[in-house]
């Protein structure tokens, strides 16, 4: 049984008090919450150099409902670029029904997943960016892909 | 005024045949540009099962008809009292991800137009979750007289 912990730490001066957020979990299955992930797509980087959509997670890979982590990074700097990040099966836009966020130059994320339908990612740009992105699975549908 | 978010993900026995580990940081800046931001909302929020709930603003009571804003969410479970319950979270009515007893999520939010609300359920019993949305164009409602 493998031990993962991701730990989140936020600091802002936005209020006149300073704000400090710092929170490790250790990631666990669903079925059972004693028993750490076992299984990670691992971690990929991708070169993106046109705005199509593109899927990068693909749900029918993934076992569904389960307790999936989605860690995504624009490894590229410039804060004028982004990417859509949808929870969809092909699309990734401003309009798309579940597009998550905007993913500027530099900007993380983490959210726990369902595996039920791909996560997908637009570039903002004929720039190139570059996309880091991994899942921390609670099961791999291996017979798939 | 400054924002940052930092992640750190490691795990010894994850990956066969080496350790896991990414660290990053990001400084949490206006949609497309370097200005930092400078409005936050922040709460605990004890949430009974049974009914799905919207978490934070909706679209426009952020930036009224112009939904191009950096904006992000920091969510986490503080549920102690058992470790099987979670909420399940979503955006436009579309279940994403449990974030169950412990865990904790950091996305940016597209916030396109008030559909795109963030939804959450609690599941398994009352689950205890904290917030803090971070971005630049918070709109108090209009008051009633």
């Amino acid at each position: 049984m493998a031990t993962t912990t991701a730990t989140v730490t936020i600091n802002s001066d936005i209020s006149s008090y300073p704000i400090t957020i710092g929170k490790q979990m250790t990631l666990t299955k669903s079925a059972n919450r004693s028993a750490g992930l076992e299984e990670t797509t691992g971690l990929r980087s991708k070169k993106f150099t046109a705005t199509t959509a593109a899927v990068i997670v693909e749900a029918d890979e993934l076992t569904d409902d389960t307790a999936h982590k989605v860690y995504i990074r624009n490894a590229s700097a410039s804060r004028a670029n982004f990417f859509y990040v949808a929870y969809n099966a092909s699309a990734a836009a401003a309009a798309t029904a579940e597009t998550i966020g905007k993913l500027y130059g530099g900007d993380w994320m983490l959210f726990p997943y369902n595996g039920s339908t791909n996560i997908t990612v637009a570039s903002s740009t004929t720039d190139t960016q570059f996309l880091e992105y991994m899942v921390l699975a609670d099961g791999i549908e291996a017979a798939k892909g | 005024m400054a924002t940052t978010a930092t992640i750190s993900i490691s795990s010894p026995d994850l990956l066969p045949g080496g350790s896991l580990s990414i660290n990053a940081s990001a400084t949490l800046t206006k949609a497309g540009v370097t200005a930092d931001l400078d409005q936050k909302e922040s709460g605990v929020i004890k949430l009974a099962t049974g009914t799905e709930f919207r978490l934070g603003p909706l679209a426009t009571e952020m930036s009224g008809d112009v939904h191009d804003i950096g904006s992000y969410i920091y969510i986490c479970n503080n549920t102690t009292e058992d470790a099987t319950r979670y909420i399940d979270w979503g955006i436009n009515e579309t279940m994403i991800g449990r974030l169950y007893a412990g865990d904790w999520m950091f996305i940016p939010w597209n916030a396109s137009d008030d559909a795109a609300e963030i939804e959450i359920e609690a599941q398994g019993g009352t689950n205890i979750i904290e917030y803090c949305f971070f971005n630049s164009d918070f709109i108090l409602p209009t008051a009633a007289s």
